[in-house]
């Protein structure tokens, strides 16, 4: 067994399962905050939040709609500042200076910025207030993330085909002899060249297994990492987990990309031999 | 120094022998080499060989035995002329239809080709096993092969452990193996002794009496003597009037 081979493809492969796994965890990510997503409207002075409410609901992206009147959003001001004297603090300021609020949930995350928009222009409205920013980072990282796979992925492909292709090479080459008499007597194309290409296949496949349980592994790591975590990379770590189908999907992807790539390599490396 | 001798004649020209003469099993037709240096290794060759003969192709180091016997078994092409083996141009034959013809072409090598790692039984059946036969089929073919060259009891040692005349002779059992109408030999006897050489000799003849055309190239004047076989002689790459 061929080790150098083996490692370029379990390297390569590594980075790529890498890579695809992220990108699958951060699309779940962003799916998560799209669920929890938020858009906080707040009214004008004396807009009452009940008055609102029904011609939101009506709105085809709204999925939910909750009332925060200014006295509790105030009441629960007041007490996330510490002021136990409610009254006191209203005095003192004379008056409530807050506006009644409305919680609209939007039905998916791509609905977010139509409904802020159409919000926006309700009568009543004060200010529309929505977490995209993340959204949008976290969109950012991931366009960043596939063009830099997409470099690494393609350099690293090449150079696991040059060096299976070189190791293939070698291994025709330690053998001629043996190819030789095979031609003599008469052995077909197929039949000389076909272990050959089995071996680079093998190659491909095993680089790709070793790969897969590195990522497993790193899986595993993370998890128990992050599970001693504050509350909030805990939230992430939900948004983190793989689906069933792709927890299955990701090893078939390595397998037949590691395949490919071994299969490439063995018949650049027998081609010239195989055609003369 | 320039050969002195005929310009090649177009008349086909056929090794005499005192048997009736069979169809021919090797034709060359006009046959010219040229190689991709500019070398000429053979020129304007027409030969016919029969059925079931025995023929030696003599001639100096560079008169083109070698690559003769490379037209015949489809290592290299002609550059003019028609070569037909047991019915196939060899012009027309590429990839598998030209494996397929090698399996009805023994070829026997000076340096015997064997695989340093197999045993002599192992040696042998690889061309059965290249041909895609069954394990029975292999194990039923090998004893018979190894006891015509007189080696069924060195069937488990490695090349390395025979003599020179012993690997040559494993070399002509894994050439036989497959029951080939015709066995091509090229310089058999380069490597070996005088004894050697007249027991590997022996063993082409008694292949060739049951009936396999053997084609042996070989500048051992005395061998050819002793055999007493019909010989043609090359000469910078033509081809000169048999002689006995």
């Amino acid at each position: 067994m061929n080790w150098a081979a083996v490692s370029t493809v379990t390297v390569l492969l590594f980075l790529f399962g890498s890579y695809l796994q992220t990108s699958w965890q951060l699309n779940g990510l962003l799916n998560q905050f799209g669920s929890q997503l938020e858009v906080s409207v707040f009214l004008g002075t004396g807009v009452q939040g009940a008055d609102l409410q029904p011609t939101v609901a009506q709105l085809p992206e709204v999925a939910a709609v909750q009332v925060i009147t200014k006295e509790a959003a105030w009441a629960q001001l007041v007490d996330e500042m510490g002021a136990s004297d409610l009254k006191n603090a209203t005095r003192q300021l004379e008056g409530n200076p807050l506006t009644d609020e409305l919680k609209v949930r939007a039905r998916s995350p791509q609905a977010v910025v139509t409904l802020t928009q159409k919000l926006a222009r309700l009568d009543g409205v004060d200010e529309v207030r929505y977490a995209d920013e993340v959204v949008q980072r976290i969109s950012q990282l991931n366009r960043g993330l596939s063009w830099l796979s997409m470099v690494v992925t393609t350099l690293l492909t090449l150079t696991a085909i040059a060096v299976i292709t070189t190791t293939i090479r070698l291994i025709v080459m330690a053998r001629r002899r043996e190819i030789e008499v095979l031609q003599l007597v008469g052995a077909t194309t197929i039949w000389i060249y076909l272990p050959f290409i089995l071996q680079g296949i093998i190659f491909g496949g095993l680089g790709a297994v070793i790969a897969w349980s590195f990522i497993l592994s790193m899986q595993q790591f993370l998890k128990r990492l992050l599970t001693q975590q504050p509350e909030f990379l805990q939230f992430l770590l939900n948004g983190l987990q793989l689906s069933a189908q792709q927890q299955l999907l990701l090893p078939l992807i390595l397998l037949g990309f590691g395949a490919s790539i071994g299969l490439m390599g063995s018949l650049f490396a027998v081609r010239k031999a195989a055609l003369r | 120094m320039a050969p002195a001798i005929a310009p090649p004649t177009a008349k086909t020209q056929s090794p005499s022998t005192s048997k009736v003469i069979a169809p021919a099993i090797v034709t060359l037709r006009g046959v010219s080499k040229t190689y991709p240096n500019n070398t000429k290794a053979l020129m304007g060759i027409n030969l016919e060989i029969p059925r079931g003969s025995f023929l030696f192709v003599t001639g100096p180091s560079g008169s083109g035995k070698s690559t003769l016997l490379k037209l015949l078994y489809g290592e290299e092409r002609a550059t003019e002329g028609r070569v037909v083996v047991d019915g196939c141009d060899l012009q027309q034959l590429r990839g598998d239809r030209l494996s397929h013809l090698r399996r009805r072409i023994g070829v026997v090598f000076q340096d015997y080709k064997l695989i340093p790692r197999r045993t002599v039984s192992e040696n042998v059946a690889f061309a059965l096993w290249a041909q895609g036969l069954s394990r029975k089929e292999v194990h039923r073919r090998l004893h018979p092969a190894l006891r015509m060259v007189g080696l069924h009891h060195k069937s488990n040692c490695f090349p390395e452990q025979l003599s020179g005349g012993e690997q040559q002779r494993v070399s002509i059992a894994r050439a036989i193996v497959g029951t080939p109408p015709i066995l091509l030999a090229d310089e058999p006897t380069g490597n070996l002794d005088p004894d050697n050489s007249l027991q590997v000799m022996k063993i082409l003849k008694k292949l060739n009496e049951v009936g396999i055309t053997v084609v042996v190239t070989t500048h051992d004047d005395g061998l050819i003597r002793r055999m007493n076989q019909p010989v043609v002689q090359l000469f910078n790459g033509y081809l000169l009037q048999p002689k006995k």
